[in-house]
C-alpha cells in the first residue's frame, strides 16, 4: 500500500523528502480482552490446541520469551473434543512440535484420526467459565497433480506452477503456501476456493524469483469454509492497519459463545506437500 | 372514466385560454455579446409591476404581464451591463438580448440583484460556481477543480484530503447525482480521486442542490450537481488553454456560421508518463533499476450548437475522458484503465411564448478495465455501467403567477458487474466471474412556482419513479416542496421538502473513491434507497454588499447499504448476499456570509452537523449487532474562508483556509498472536476491529493563497497562476496506522519478530506545494 502512495506521491511530483510520516500519541476505545483458540485437527497427529488471550493494542509487550509465554498463554481452560461417542481432554501442558515450529499449550496423547468429512465437535470452557463451542470436520486430502517449474526466456530466473484437480461437485477452499529452503521462508501464501473455476485443474504459480538450486516446498492444504472465512478475516484484519483502501474486519470465528469472549478456529486440516530442486 | 378525464382536460385547457387572455407574454433567449453563449439565471424584471423571472437552464425565459401595461423590463447578470427595454404589452413579443461585459455604466451595472434573485427564489440550498471564481482561486498543483472548489461551500465537507468525493447533508459519495450536459457522470475522478474529469475550460456553469430539490431531478439521494459545458463561440474564433505542472490543455472554439451554429473542442491531458517513460529508457540495461510505471490521463470535450430557426436549436456534445496506467516488464504486462464516455443530444423548441420544450437524448458509459498477462496466463476483470436515456422537459409560462415544468424520460441501464476472466493460453485452467444486469429507470413529474402573493412563493412538485430489473419493479412517489415567504425585500424565509429515491448503488467500502468500485442495480432483495429532506433557512441581502445566507436540515435514509465485515466483493457472483440493509440520519446548520462585489471578494461558511446510520440487517451477518454508528464522513464543524482581492488590474491575490474536524477512522482496539496452521508465518499482532469508526483523527485545517499575474499580450489575454497549496505546511492525517516494532527473540531454535511496543503513526499526504501554471486565451 505504501507503494501505492509512494507512486501517487512520485506522481504529484511531490518530495517524497518532506516527512509525510509522523509518530503520534493516540487514545484508542477501551478493550476487553478476549480468549484466543486456534485448533486444527490434523490425521495422526495428537490433538493439540493453542489457547492464548489476546491484550489491548497499546498493551506493554512482555520484554522476553518466558514472559512473552506466560503472558500470551492462558492456562485454565477445559477442553474438549468428541467424534463418534468418544471425547478426548486436552491437558494444560506446553508442547513445541520442532517438524512444524508449532507450540500448543493444550494436549492429548491420543491421535486425531484419519476420519474424513466426520464431525468432530469441540467444547471449550474458559477460567471465567464461559462455554464456546464449534463443530467440524476434516476435509479430504486433495492430491498435488504437478508443480512445474519453468524457466523464462534467456533468463536464469524459473517460476513454480502448481497444479491440482477440484471436484466441481462440491465447494473446496484451498489455501497454497510455497516456502523456499525450510517453512520459516514463506514466499508465497494465497487462499482461494472454487466458486470461479471452471476448469476442474488448478493453478497457482509464482513470479520468475527463483534460481537453479533453490528447494522449494509446496503445500496445498483443503479448507474447510469456516477455516477459509477465518483465515481471510485474520488477512483482512492485518492488511487493513496501515491501508487507507483497505477494508478493515472483524474476526470471523467459528467458535461460538454467548457473548463475545472467545474467538478462534476449530477446524479440520489436510494437506498435500511436495518439495522439489529447481534444475534447469 | 375516459370521458371524465377528457372532460377534466378541456375545462383545464379552457381555464388556460380564459387566463391567458388577461395577459401578454415576453419571451426569449439571454446570451453573452461577446462569444452568442447564453446565459442561466439572468434576470428579468419588470420593474412597475414588480414582476421577474430568470432564464432557465437552457437560457430561456417566458414572463406574462398585464395586457395594456407599458413596461420597463430590465434584463441583468452578474458582471454584464444591464440592457433596459420599455415596452407596451399590446401582443406577445419575443425579444433576444445580449449582454455585454463592457463598460459599466454606474446606473445599469448589476450589483445587488443577484443578491436579490437568491433572496427571492423559491430554491434553497443551492450552490451555484462560476468557473472563474474557480480560477481565480489558489489550486492543487495548479490545476483549477471547480468539485473541489464546490467543497468551499458550506454542508459539502470533502472526503480523505485532496479527494474531490463529496459528502453532500450527510450523504455518501454515491449519493450525487453527476450530470454533464444531462449525462450522468458516473465516476467524476481522475487518479483515485486526486482530480475531478471536468476541464473548468470547457465549463459553462454549474450548479449543486443540496437540498429542495425541483421535480426534474431524480435517482440519486443527497445532491444533484448540473455541469453545462460551454456552447461554443458563435461571434469569432478563439482558443484558451494552460500548460501547468502535471497537465496542459487546448480549447478552441468558434462559429460554423456565425450567430446560428458553432462549435468547441476542449482537451486536457497529464504528461508525468512522458518523463517516466524517459527515465525507464534511459535505464534500460541497467538491472539495479526498477521501472516506473507509466501514468496519464486525458479529458476530451465537444460541442456543436445549430440553430435550425428562430424556434429550435439542436446541440450534440460528448466527454470522453481515460485513466491509464501500464506496467510492462520482461515477465508480465499489466494494465488498469477506467474512464467515462458520455454523449448528448438535445433539442430545444420554442412551440409559443409560452411552452418551451427541451427533448434529450443521453448516452453514458463507465468502465473499469485491468488486463495481466503473465507468460502462458491471462487475467482479465472489469465491470461496466452503461445508460441511454430519453426525455423531454417542459416549460410552460401558464399565467404570471404560475409556471410549470412538466417532463418525463427513462434510461435503460446496462450492468456487466465485476468480470473476471483469468487461466492459461493452453485452456487448461480457466476462472470466470461477472454479473450482466439490465434495468430501465423511469420518471415523471410536474411542477408549479405559484407566485401566491406579493409575499409568498410557493414551487409545489411531484415526481414519479420506478425501476424494472428482471421482472421485480419498484415504484416511488417523490412529492417536493419549497417556498419563500419575503418579510422585506431583503429578508426572506424558506422551507422546503424533497423525497429522493436511488435505484442504483455503488458498490465500495473504502471510503475512498477506487476506480473499481462498481454499480450495481435494485432488485428483489435490493430495494431502493429513499431519503426525506426537510429545510427551513433564510436569506438577508444587506445592501449590496452581503448576503447572509442560514439553513437547518433533517435527513432520514432508509434502505441504506453497507457492507458485512469481510465482505469479499471481487469477483464474486452472489454480491447481494456481501449486503447489509439499515438506515440512518443526519442534521445540521448551515451559516454563510457572502460579498461578490468590490476588489474584496469572497465567503465564509460554517456547518455543524451530525451523521448516523445503523440498523443494518444482512443476510449472513448484521453490522455491530444493528447498532448506529457514524460513517468515516460525519465531521462535526466545518469552517471554509475565501476570499479574493483584486490589488490592481494587473494583480488578484487570493485565500482559502478550511478547517474541519478530523474524519473517523476504524482503528482496532486489540490484538492477538496468531500462530497459524503448519507452514503459516507466526504474527505476533493481529488487529482486532471493534465498533466501527470510533477514533476521529485530528483536526483537519490548511491555507492555499494564489496570486493571478495578468499579462497584456497583443494577441490576447495571458495569466501566471502561482498557487501555494498549504502554505503553512501542516501535516494533516491521512490516514492512522498502528506499526508494532520488532524485537528478536529466541523460542526453541526458531528466532521469533517480537514486537517491543506500538508505536501510532500518522501518514499525511501533501506537504507544501507551490505551483505555477501559464494560461492565455486569445
Amino acid at each position: 500500500m505504501k507503494n501505492i502512495l509512494f507512486y501517487i506521491s512520485s506522481l504529484l511530483l511531490i518530495n517524497t523528502a518532506c516527512n509525510l510520516t509522523q509518530t503520534v500519541e493516540i487514545e484508542l476505545p477501551d478493550y476487553e480482552n478476549q480468549v484466543i483458540v486456534e485448533c486444527y485437527l490434523i490425521p495422526n497427529e495428537p490433538f493439540t490446541a493453542l489457547i492464548t488471550q489476546s491484550a489491548s493494542f497499546f498493551a506493554p509487550f512482555p520484554t522476553d520469551a518466558e514472559a512473552f509465554l506466560d503472558q500470551t498463554l492462558l492456562d485454565g481452560v477445559t477442553v474438549r473434543i468428541s467424534f463418534d461417542d468418544e471425547t478426548v481432554e486436552l491437558n494444560n501442558q506446553a508442547f513445541f512440535n520442532p517438524f512444524t515450529g508449532k507450540l500448543a499449550n493444550y494436549l492429548s496423547t491420543k491421535r486425531v484420526p484419519a476420519r474424513f468429512n466426520e464431525p468432530f465437535t469441540i467444547e471449550i470452557i474458559t477460567p471465567n467459565n464461559e462455554v464456546a463451542t464449534a463443530e467440524t470436520y476434516i476435509p479430504s486430502r486433495v492430491p498435488i497433480d504437478s508443480v512445474v517449474v519453468e524457466f523464462a526466456e534467456q533468463d536464469t530466473l524459473a517460476r513454480a506452477l502448481t497444479y491440482w484437480t477440484d471436484n466441481p461437485d462440491e465447494a473446496n477452499f484451498y489455501r497454497r503456501i510455497l516456502a523456499v529452503g525450510t517453512l520459516d521462508s514463506i514466499e508465497v501464501d494465497f487462499t482461494l476456493d472454487d466458486r470461479l473455476v471452471d476448469s476442474t485443474k488448478l493453478v497457482v504459480g509464482t513470479g520468475f524469483d527463483y534460481v537453479e538450486g533453490d528447494t522449494i516446498i509446496n503445500i496445498i492444504y483443503h479448507l474447510t469454509e469456516d477455516h477459509y472465512n477465518f483465515v481471510n478475516s485474520v488477512f483482512n484484519a492485518d492488511n487493513a492497519n496501515g491501508n487507507p483502501f483497505g477494508q478493515p474486519s472483524t474476526i470471523q470465528p467459528n467458535l461460538r459463545t454467548e457473548s463475545n469472549s472467545v474467538i478462534g478456529i476449530f477446524t479440520g486440516l489436510s494437506f498435500e506437500e511436495s518439495t522439489l530442486i529447481v534444475e534447469k | 372514466m375516459k370521458k371524465k378525464l377528457l372532460l377534466c382536460a378541456s375545462i383545464f385547457l379552457m381555464a388556460l385560454s380564459l387566463h391567458a387572455q388577461e395577459t401578454f407574454t415576453i419571451s426569449g433567449t439571454i446570451s453573452d455579446a461577446d462569444n452568442g453563449e447564453t446565459l442561466i439565471g439572468a434576470s428579468i424584471l419588470a420593474v412597475e409591476q414588480g414582476q421577474g423571472t430568470v432564464t432557465n437552464e437552457y437560457g430561456f425565459y417566458s414572463i406574462s404581464l398585464p395586457a395594456g401595461d407599458s413596461v420597463k423590463l430590465v434584463f441583468s447578470y452578474v458582471g454584464f451591463q444591464s440592457v433596459v427595454q420599455n415596452l407596451v404589452m399590446n401582443e406577445d413579443k419575443k425579444i433576444d438580448i445580449e449582454l455585454g461585459q463592457g463598460v459599466q455604466l454606474e446606473e445599469v451595472v448589476v450589483k445587488a440583484n443577484s443578491y436579490q434573485e437568491q433572496v427571492n427564489s423559491t430554491q434553497m440550498s443551492v450552490e451555484a460556481l462560476t468557473v472563474r471564481e474557480a480560477k481565480l482561486l489558489p489550486a492543487l498543483l495548479g490545476e483549477v477543480d471547480i468539485l473541489r472548489t464546490l467543497q468551499l461551500k458550506p454542508g459539502i465537507p470533502s472526503g480523505t484530503e485532496g479527494q474531490t468525493g463529496l459528502f453532500v447533508r450527510g450523504g455518501a459519495a454515491d449519493q450525487n447525482l453527476i450530470v454533464l450536459d444531462e449525462a450522468i457522470v458516473y465516476n467524476p475522478n481522475h487518479l483515485f480521486g486526486f482530480f475531478s474529469t471536468f476541464n473548468a475550460d470547457a465549463v459553462k456553469d454549474l450548479r449543486l442542490y443540496k437540498g429542495g430539490f425541483p421535480a426534474q431531478y431524480g435517482g440519486r439521494l443527497s445532491s444533484v450537481i448540473d455541469v453545462k459545458l460551454k456552447e461554443g463561440n458563435k461571434k469569432k474564433f478563439s482558443g484558451a488553454g494552460g500548460i501547468g505542472l502535471i497537465s496542459s490543455r487546448l480549447t478552441l472554439e468558434g462559429p460554423i456560421q456565425k450567430d446560428k451554429s458553432s462549435f468547441i473542442v476542449s482537451g486536457r491531458r497529464t504528461y508525468v508518463d512522458i518523463f517516466t517513460n524517459a527515465i525507464n529508457r534511459s535505464n534500460e540495461g541497467n538491472e539495479d533499476f526498477e521501472q516506473i510505471p507509466a501514468y496519464f490521463f486525458y479529458d476530451l470535450n465537444t460541442k456543436i450548437n445549430y440553430e435550425l430557426g428562430e424556434k429550435d436549436r439542436i446541440f450534440v456534445s460528448g466527454y470522453f475522458g481515460r485513466d491509464a496506467f501500464n506496467f510492462d516488464s520482461d515477465f508480465f504486462n499489466f494494465n488498469f484503465n477506467w474512464g467515462n464516455a458520455t454523449g448528448t443530444a438535445r433539442w430545444n423548441h420554442v412551440f409559443n411564448p409560452r411552452l418551451f420544450a427541451n427533448t434529450t437524448f443521453t448516452y453514458s458509459d463507465y468502465q473499469y478495465n485491468i488486463t495481466n498477462r503473465v507468460t502462458g496466463f491471462s487475467f482479465e476483470v472489469g465491470s461496466k455501467i452503461r445508460d441511454t436515456n430519453f426525455k423531454t422537459d417542459f416549460y410552460y409560462n401558464l399565467s404570471d403567477q404560475h409556471t410549470l415544468r412538466f417532463g418525463a424520460g427513462a434510461t435503460y441501464h446496462q450492468f456487466n458487474v465485476g468480470r473476471l476472466q483469468a487461466g492459461s493460453d493452453d485452456g487448461d485452467v480457466s476462472f470466470s466471474a461477472g454479473q450482466d444486469f439490465d434495468g430501465t429507470e423511469f420518471g415523471a413529474y410536474i411542477s408549479d412556482e405559484w407566485i401566491a402573493g406579493d409575499r409568498l412563493t410557493i414551487n409545489g412538485g411531484l415526481r414519479l419513479s420506478g425501476f424494472i430489473n428482471d421482472g421485480t419493479t419498484h415504484f416511488g412517489i417523490e412529492p417536493r416542496f419549497a417556498s419563500k415567504f419575503s418579510l422585506n425585500p431583503n429578508l426572506s424565509l424558506k422551507a422546503s421538502y424533497a423525497r429522493m429515491y436511488q435505484y442504483v448503488h455503488l458498490i465500495s467500502n473504502a471510503g475512498l473513491a477506487l476506480p473499481t468500485d462498481v454499480w450495481y442495480p435494485s432488485s428483489a432483495n435490493v430495494k431502493p434507497q429513499i431519503s426525506d429532506q426537510v429545510a427551513i433557512g433564510a436569506s438577508f441581502a444587506l445592501g449590496d454588499q452581503f448576503l447572509f445566507t442560514n439553513e437547518y436540515y433533517y435527513k432520514w435514509l432508509d434502505n441504506q447499504i453497507d457492507f458485512i465485515d469481510g465482505a469479499q466483493l471481487f469477483a464474486n457472483d452472489d454480491l447481494e448476499e456481501e449486503f447489509a440493509f439499515g438506515d440512518g440520519y443526519a442534521y445540521g446548520a448551515e451559516f454563510s456570509i457572502e460579498k461578490s462585489q468590490g476588489k474584496l471578494q469572497g465567503w465564509i461558511g460554517y456547518t455543524l452537523a451530525l451523521i448516523r446510520r445503523g440498523n443494518f440487517r444482512g443476510v449472513k451477518q448484521d453490522i455491530m449487532e444493528g447498532r448506529y454508528f457514524a460513517p468515516r464522513y460525519d465531521r462535526r464543524h466545518d469552517i471554509s474562508v475565501v476570499a479574493t482581492y483584486q490589488i490592481n488590474r494587473r494583480l488578484t491575490a487570493s485565500a482559502t483556509w478550511v478547517f474541519g474536524s478530523g474524519d473517523l477512522a476504524w482503528l482496532p482496539s486489540g490484538r492477538f498472536t496468531f500462530q497459524d496452521i503448519p507452514g503459516g508465518a507466526f504474527e505476533p499482532t493481529i488487529p482486532i476491529y471493534g465498533d466501527r469508526n470510533t477514533f476521529r483523527l485530528p483536526d483537519y485545517h490548511r491555507l492555499d493563497v494564489g496570486l493571478v499575474i495578468k499579462l497584456f499580450p497583443k494577441w490576447g489575454e495571458s495569466d501566471i497562476t502561482v498557487s501555494v497549496y498549504n502554505a503553512y505546511d501542516r501535516r494533516n492525517a491521512y490516514f492512522i496506522f498502528l506499526e508494532p516494532e520488532v524485537n528478536p527473540v529466541a523460542i526453541g531454535d526458531q528466532i521469533l519478530e517480537i514486537p517491543d511496543r506500538i508505536v501510532a503513526r500518522q501518514q499525511s499526504l501533501f506537504p507544501i506545494i507551490p505551483s505555477a501554471t501559464w494560461n492565455f486565451k486569445f
